[in-house]
């Protein structure tokens, strides 16, 4: 018996703790969305209140009928889309050539690629973009091609840990059969690299989705490729007297929900990549 | 008769040419990211480098000056003069309300051959200093940074390893933490600086404020952004809240290869929790805790989202200064100086990083 109630304790310190670090996780975004629910005239209102008195929809609509929210969306989904299918097919090339192939300059390759998933894009801002406006390039391609510069090297990285994990006797079998190396990529490995493809296939999409460097520059002569990041950074309402943090919230949770979905389907994929990419072993 | 040096040969070259063509096959692969690299990488690196020897107006049309070291000397010439005391007219210094009274930094500091401004002030060993620099706000840019950076890394690693070691308990509910984790490491940054943004208002309507006044822990009128004493804490709350959950999901990749048995021998042995966290958890998880620290610190130094978002011209950090020299102050030479002085910190701290994580090439 006298075990029992110091167990008893550390059982409720223990959820409380958990309680806590949920709170702690999700407290933001809940109010976000709590704030994103508000009328104007509850969002100003002193004291703040932790629940709306009147729920509207006001905000969601407001930012919803926004074109240039909407054409944001668009310009995010057009740049992170083609940004990842790029990557995965230049990065699995890669991938392939140093995780299953013997040739000279692997090395220097590996440690330049694995020194490239560390390179601040601040460095070459200033580079990147007077090459833009001297060949007078659009800014979405532009962003499409400049955002490989992080998440080209990480695939290449991931993959090629993955191809390198992959038996040899496969490439062999196949090679047996006659198929070159190509084919045996194409037909063998490929395959067998689905789940691979998909997790880092997800973590270029969303740092692509995130990145806000190179879009709020490329962007800045050029607003109508503002993507997501950028639109609700300079984000003002209709009405321009106040900074309109409804429509902001609204936007914000908006944006949100297709990641935390995302999260949830691939949570066990998202952080298989994210500890492969920095965890050795 | 056969020669018997002709078989051998031929035997030789039939893996020869396999290997000739795998190699060949290899250089196809790699050629494209290659060559991503050198456009999107190297050659605007290489801009960069040279930009930073010139002075130009960005997007002028008008050709570059070479100015040498000027750029660099200008972000990065620094001085400390001592400060003297006020006297008055008998040689006495000037005290007014028990503090004090020192000469103006204006007077002080050098002019010539550019113009010095005050960074800051400091007292040391009862002798007053101000330190000057020809660009206090790229000085201030880089102590900035740097403190956000270890203060804000060393919060994450604390917050989670706590949150790591919760987690490695077994109880109801524990994968829908692990997805709650991802969520702020899934939001938008800038997006997250808003909302943080938003909850950090300089009135009530704000949540701290709201909660501060409730509470009594302050007017309920803080100007977190406004104010400099809360400016660096207020982004270094916001980065911790985004980025904790990252540090804590590697923590917890690392604690998961810690062998259970190891716990259970030092229980048989009467080592309490907080013995077992020090002589067994600690330096097992090192090698990931090295890396992740690294990683994160990595991240730290090139900040950018939350200080433009949310600070914009108030205050920097080297990242953001950088970015605000390219194209509001459209001084080209200044900004990829700047941006120079970034990476070759970065790339120290990188290289420390490659050392440890090391190439398996097999």
């Amino acid at each position: 018996m006298s075990r029992g109630a110091p167990r008893v304790f550390a059982r409720i310190g223990f959820w409380i703790l958990i309680i806590l670090i949920f709170v702690y996780l999700m407290f933001p975004f809940y109010w976000a969305l709590v704030s994103a629910l508000k009328t104007q005239r509850e969002l100003i209102q002193t004291p703040a209140t932790l629940w709306p008195a009147n729920v509207t929809f006001q905000n969601f609509r407001a930012v919803l009928g926004s074109e240039t929210f909407l054409r944001a969306l668009w310009n995010s989904t057009v740049v992170s889309v083609a940004v990842t299918v790029l990557s995965l097919a230049v990065g699995s090339f890669a991938g392939y050539a140093l995780g299953k192939m013997r040739f000279r300059g692997k090395t220097p390759s590996l440690y330049l690629i694995l020194a490239m998933t560390m390179f601040p894009q601040i460095a070459v801002l200033a580079g990147l973009y007077a090459v833009i406006r001297v060949i007078g390039m659009p800014a979405i391609p532009s962003m499409i091609i400049s955002y490989m510069l992080f998440t080209l090297p990480f695939t290449a990285w991931v993959l090629t840990s993955f191809f390198r994990g992959l038996p040899d006797s496969l490439l062999q079998a196949a090679q047996v059969d006659g198929a070159t190396m190509m084919q045996s990529f194409v037909y063998v490995l490929l395959p067998l690299t689905a789940p691979a493809l998909v997790t880092t296939g997800l973590l270029a999409f969303i740092q692509a989705w995130n990145e806000y460097l190179f879009a709020l520059t490329f962007t800045t002569i050029e607003a109508q490729a503002r993507t997501v990041p950028v639109a609700i950074a300079l984000f003002t309402g209709e009405i321009a007297r106040q900074e309109p943090f409804g429509e902001i919230m609204a936007a914000a949770v908006i944006v949100t929900i297709p990641l935390v979905i995302l999260v949830l389907v691939f949570q066990n994929r998202i952080v298989e990549g994210l500890t492969a990419g920095s965890v050795k072993g | 008769m056969a020669d018997p040096s002709a078989s051998t040969r031929k035997v030789r070259s039939g893996p020869s040419e396999l290997a000739r063509r795998e190699e060949r096959t290899a250089f196809w692969l790699l050629v494209p990211s290659l060559l991503i690299i050198l456009l999107i990488a190297f050659y605007p690196l290489g801009q960069v480098f040279r930009e930073s020897f010139q002075q130009r107006e960005f997007a002028s049309g008008v050709a570059g000056e070479w100015v040498g070291l000027r750029n660099y000397q200008q972000l990065l010439s620094l001085t400390i003069r001592e400060l003297p005391a006020k006297v008055d007219d008998d040689g006495n210094p000037i005290v007014e309300d028990g503090q004090i009274q020192y000469e103006s930094w204006v007077r002080i500091l050098p002019r010539e051959p550019q113009r010095f401004r005050s960074v800051g002030q400091f007292s040391f060993l009862g002798t007053r200093y101000v330190l000057g620099a020809t660009e206090p706000a790229f000085i201030r840019a880089v102590w900035d940074t740097l403190v956000f950076t270890v203060v804000a890394v060393f919060s994450e690693t604390v917050l989670g390893m706590i949150i790591a070691l919760a987690l490695t308990a077994k109880f109801f509910g524990r994968s829908a933490m692990r997805a709650a984790m991802l969520v702020p490491w899934a939001v938008i940054t800038a997006v997250s600086a808003r909302i943080w943004e938003w909850m950090l208002q300089p009135t009530r309507a704000g949540l701290f404020n709201t909660l501060g006044a409730a509470f009594g822990l302050n007017d309920g009128r803080t100007n977190f952004f406004g104010d400099v004493a809360t400016q660096l804490p207020s982004m270094i709350v916001m980065d911790v809240w985004k980025t904790t959950p990252f540090m804590a999901l590697l923590l917890l990749a690392g604690l998961s290869t810690i062998p259970k048995e190891l716990y259970e021998a030092a229980r048989v042995d009467g080592a309490n929790p907080i013995r077992q966290f020090f002589s067994i958890t600690l330096p097992l998880l090192m090698p990931t805790l090295a890396v992740a620290l690294i990683f994160r610190t990595l991240d730290s130094l090139r900040v950018f989202d939350i200080f433009q978002v949310v600070l914009g011209r108030q205050r920097y950090s080297m990242a953001s200064y950088a970015q605000d020299m390219l194209i509001n102050v459209r001084d080209v030479g200044m900004s990829s100086a700047a941006s120079v002085v970034i990476f070759v910190l970065i790339l120290i701290f990188a290289v420390s990083y490659i050392r440890i994580l090391g190439v398996e090439t097999k």
